[in-house]
């Protein structure tokens, strides 16, 4: 059973909430979001965020909002687009909270959390470009591998996170 | 705090109305993916139809309230998509249907769509409703007209370009 609520030490991680489309929707209008195809509009935004809440009635898992003092200003956790792999994302929306290592720290509960449940590896699409992502994703563990990116995904490279296995 | 995805379960003499699961992604994809839905955003491939399967049910989390799948009695398949919309952008909530193939000529547009409008008046207890159709779909057109509702006015959506937005009989007419 995945947890709708998980707790680190600076964040609450919990399901999307109508009261966080502004918060979103700045992020998804701004230029933070070129590294996943935008910056979108606020219809866009909209859509975006529906599917990010239905993802999780549809799966009965999905991406966390984080929540900082707070307030909501990214999300985290696994995205299941098709029968294949989830794949692990991250985001700040606001690039106010870079810097402090939020995003290590709630990527590292969330894997923790999926680990605990049985889920052996995910995937991570990250484009080429994006430093401060990549250097997460080594962080918490993750390799890079030689696989493609999606054809929604063009360009991005791929890593892996691999529950360990025990000597 | 848990976030409960409370979409109710409507009965009409022929059809149930329930919330999408994951299970409906193959009907919904394949509809999407066809012809048929070139007045409603398609064709669009199967990755993008996860994602608006996913916001048809995340609708319900943000507005608590969305659309239906729509199933025969005795059968879990969908056969349509019908209910209650207010995403961004659009200019007023509105009542919005899609019948996937095999399940039009029936008059299930119609029998759904007067369930879901009851349900917005009723329980929802709105005012108007709307419904926004390409100027091209006579056959959603004729579903409208069935159901009463008659051509307000144009309008530009970002992403399905000029529409006609038509406007249906209000609770009281409709008593």
């Amino acid at each position: 059973m995945i947890a709708e609520t998980l707790s680190t030490a600076r964040l609450t991680l919990r399901k999307p909430l109508a009261g966080d489309v502004p918060a979103y929707t700045a992020y998804c209008m701004s230029d933070r979001a070129g590294f996943v195809g935008g910056p979108f509009t606020e219809a866009q935004a909209f859509e975006k965020y529906c599917a990010m809440a239905g993802h999780w009635a549809l799966r009965g898992y999905g991406r966390y909002v984080m929540v900082h003092n707070g307030a909501p200003i990214g999300h985290v956790g696994p995205l299941g687009i098709d029968a294949g792999q989830p794949e692990m994302t991250w985001t700040l929306w606001d690039g106010a909270a870079e810097g402090k290592g939020l995003a290590t720290e709630a990527a590292t509960a969330v894997w923790d959390h999926l680990r605990a449940q049985d889920w052996p590896e995910m995937i991570i699409r990250i484009l080429p470009d994006n430093a401060a992502s990549i250097a997460i994703a080594r962080r918490i563990g993750a390799t890079q591998t030689d696989e493609a990116a999606p054809a929604w995904y063009e360009g991005a490279l791929t890593f892996r996170l691999r529950r360990e296995v025990p000597a | 705090m848990t976030v409960t995805f409370a979409a109710p379960t409507l009965e009409t003499e022929r059809l149930i109305l329930r919330p999408p699961q994951a299970s409906d992604f193959d009907a919904y994809a394949a509809f999407f993916a066809s012809d048929r839905a070139k007045f409603v955003g398609g064709p669009i491939p199967s990755e993008r139809s996860w994602r608006t399967l996913a916001q048809e049910a995340g609708h319900w989390v943000l507005r608590g309230y969305g659309r239906w799948i729509v199933t025969e009695k005795g059968n879990d398949a969908a056969i349509g998509i019908i209910g209650l919309w207010y995403p961004e952008g659009f200019p007023e909530n509105e009542l919005g249907w899609d019948l996937f193939d095999g399940a039009t000529g029936k008059g299930y547009a119609t029998e759904a769509g007067r369930a879901a409008r009851d349900y917005a008046y009723n329980t929802l207890r709105w005012t108007t409703l709307t419904s926004m159709i390409d100027p091209a779909n006579r056959a959603s057109a004729a579903v409208a007209t069935r159901l009463g509702a008659t051509y307000d006015y144009d309008f530009e959506h970002e992403r399905f370009g000029p529409v006609q937005i038509w406007r249906h009989p209000g609770p009281e007419e409709l008593i």
